[in-house]
C-alpha cells in the first residue's frame, strides 16, 4: 500500500504535538523560569517540544559546553591575587586561527623575564571556540567558559577582551565546571603527593646511609 | 504594551490607563519597527544552521515579530550575514545590501562574518564583511548558539529603541549613497579604493623604472 511511510511520520508529529501539551499540563504553573523544571524537561524524561522563551528562561548549558576562553587567577588569603598563567605561549601557539596576544613583563633591573603576563588579548571575533588552549595550557590557567551572550556593537573595541575582562576566579571556574575541576585538583594533589614521598624516600635514604657510616 | 510606550513624565488618571497612553512619536515608530525586523533568507556556510534553528519552534523568533523571512531584499530589514563571506560571494552580498531599502540593518553572526574567523588569512575569504558593508551587530561565537543569536537579536532592538525620528539617515537632507559592489579579479577589488591603490601602483612602477635606469 502507498503511503503508509507518511502516515508514519505523520503519526510522529502527532505524538510531538501530543505529547507537548500532556507535559505542559504536568509543569503546569511550574514551568517558566524555573531551572530545576526546564532540567527536568531537557532530559530524557522530557516529552513533547515546546519553545524556550529565550531572555526571560534560558536552557542550561551542558557541563562541556565552550565558548569564549578565560584566564584564571587564584584569591589569596591575604586578598592579592595570582595569575595562573606563566606567560609561556603554548596556548597562542596551539590557537588554530591565531586569536590570542600575550604581552610578556620583564624585570626592569636584570632584564629577566617574569612569568606573569602583563596584558593578554583575545579577538572574540576570531575565536573558534575549539578548546585547544584549555587542552594544552600545561598550569590549567586558561578555560573555556559558559557566557554566549557577548554580542555588541563595536568590534574593535569591545570585541578584543584583554586580561581584565579575561580574568575570571578559580572559584567561578569551579562552579560552571565541577567535574573537571574535582579531577584536575586530584591529579595536581597527587602529584604533589608523590613528590613529597619521594623526597621523605630519599631523606630517609641518606640517614640510613649516614648511620651506616657511622655504625662503620 | 502601555507600559513599554507611556511617558512617565505625563501621569494618565488611573480610571483612563486601560484606554489611553501618552507616548511619543520617536516610541510609537521604533516599537513598531523593532517588532518587525523581517530578516533576509539567505545563509552561507554552518552559522546558517543555526539560524534555521532559531527560526524554528524551539526557539521561535516570531516572539520578536521576526519570524517573516523575506526570500526579496525589497522586503528585509536586516541582513544577517550567517557564515563565512568568500571572496566570490562578496559582490552579491553588497549588491543585496544595496538592494535592501532603509531603513535596513546588518548582522555579522559569528566569528567568519564578523573578522574572517579561521579564515582569517585564507587567499578566498573576506576578513570580515565590515570592510565592505556597515555592520550594526557583531555576534560572536563559532557558531552562536541560537540563544547567542536571539541576544545579538535583542541588541539590535535596543539599538532601534535608541533611535530618533530627528537624527535617522533615511530621513536626512543627504541622498545615501550605494555601496561600490567590489569586483571579483585576480584578487578582490574595492572600489572605494581606488584612488589609493592607483597611487600606489604609480609608485611601484616609478620604482621600477627609476631601478632600471
Amino acid at each position: 500500500m502507498y503511503g503508509t511511510g507518511i502516515l508514519k511520520g505523520m503519526g510522529v508529529t502527532i505524538r510531538h504535538l501530543v505529547d507537548s501539551f500532556v507535559d505542559d499540563m504536568r509543569f503546569l504553573g511550574q514551568r517558566y523560569y524555573s531551572d530545576s523544571s526546564m532540567n527536568i524537561r531537557q532530559g530524557t524524561e522530557g516529552r513533547g517540544v515546546f519553545t524556550v522563551q529565550y531572555p526571560d528562561e534560558k536552557l542550561p548549558v551542558p557541563e562541556q559546553f565552550r565558548f569564549i576562553p578565560f584566564l584564571l587567577y587564584e584569591n589569596n588569603e591575604d586578598g592579592s591575587t595570582t595569575d595562573r598563567c606563566t606567560s609561556c605561549g603554548i596556548c597562542a601557539k596551539v590557537c588554530p586561527p591565531q586569536c590570542i596576544w600575550i604581552e610578556r613583563s620583564s624585570d626592569p633591573d636584570t632584564g629577566r623575564p617574569i612569568p606573569e603576563p602583563t596584558n593578554f588579548y583575545i579577538d572574540i571575533d576570531i575565536c573558534m571556540n575549539c578548546g585547544y588552549c584549555a587542552e594544552y595550557c600545561p598550569f590549567d590557567a586558561i578555560k573555556m567558559d559558559h557566557d554566549y551572550e557577548l554580542a555588541s556593537y563595536n568590534r574593535t573595541e569591545a570585541h578584543i577582551f584583554d586580561k581584565a575582562r579575561l580574568d575570571k576566579p578559580v572559584e567561578y571556574y569551579a562552579s560552571i565546571r565541577p567535574t573537571d575541576y574535582l579531577a584536575e585538583e586530584t591529579a595536581r594533589a597527587e602529584v604533589i603527593a608523590k613528590k613529597a614521598a619521594k623526597k621523605a624516600a630519599a631523606a630517609a635514604k641518606k640517614a640510613a646511609k649516614k648511620a651506616a657510616a657511622e655504625a662503620n | 504594551m502601555n507600559n513599554e510606550l507611556s511617558n512617565p513624565d505625563i501621569p494618565v488618571p488611573s480610571e483612563l490607563q486601560s484606554a489611553v497612553t501618552i507616548t511619543s512619536l520617536d516610541k510609537i515608530y521604533n516599537w513598531g519597527r523593532r517588532s518587525s525586523i523581517w530578516p533576509m533568507v539567505f545563509g552561507l556556510a554552518c552559522c546558517a544552521i543555526e539560524m534555521i534553528c532559531t527560526a524554528a519552534s524551539r526557539f521561535d523568533i516570531a516572539r520578536f515579530g521576526m519570524e517573516v523571512f523575506r526570500a526579496t531584499p525589497r522586503q528585509a530589514d536586516l541582513m544577517i550575514v550567517s557564515g563565512t563571506v568568500t571572496k566570490k560571494m562578496v559582490p552579491q552580498i553588497v549588491r543585496l545590501f544595496n538592494q535592501m531599502p532603509e531603513p535596513k540593518y546588518v548582522m555579522a553572526m559569528g566569528a567568519c562574518a564578523s573578522g574572517g574567523g579561521p579564515f582569517k588569512e585564507g587567499y578566498n575569504v573576506v576578513s570580515g564583511i565590515d570592510k565592505f558593508v556597515p555592520v550594526d551587530v557583531y555576534v560572536p561565537g563559532c557558531p552562536p548558539t541560537p540563544q547567542a543569536l536571539l541576544h545579538g537579536l535583542i541588541k539590535l532592538q535596543e539599538k532601534i529603541d535608541g533611535q530618533s525620528l530627528k537624527s535617522v539617515r533615511w530621513y536626512g537632507q543627504e541622498t545615501s549613497e550605494a555601496v561600490p559592489v567590489p569586483v571579483l579579479g585576480p584578487d578582490l577589488f574595492d572600489p572605494r579604493q581606488h584612488a589609493l591603490l592607483a597611487q600606489q601602483a604609480g609608485q611601484v612602477k616609478e620604482n621600477s623604472e627609476s631601478v632600471e635606469e
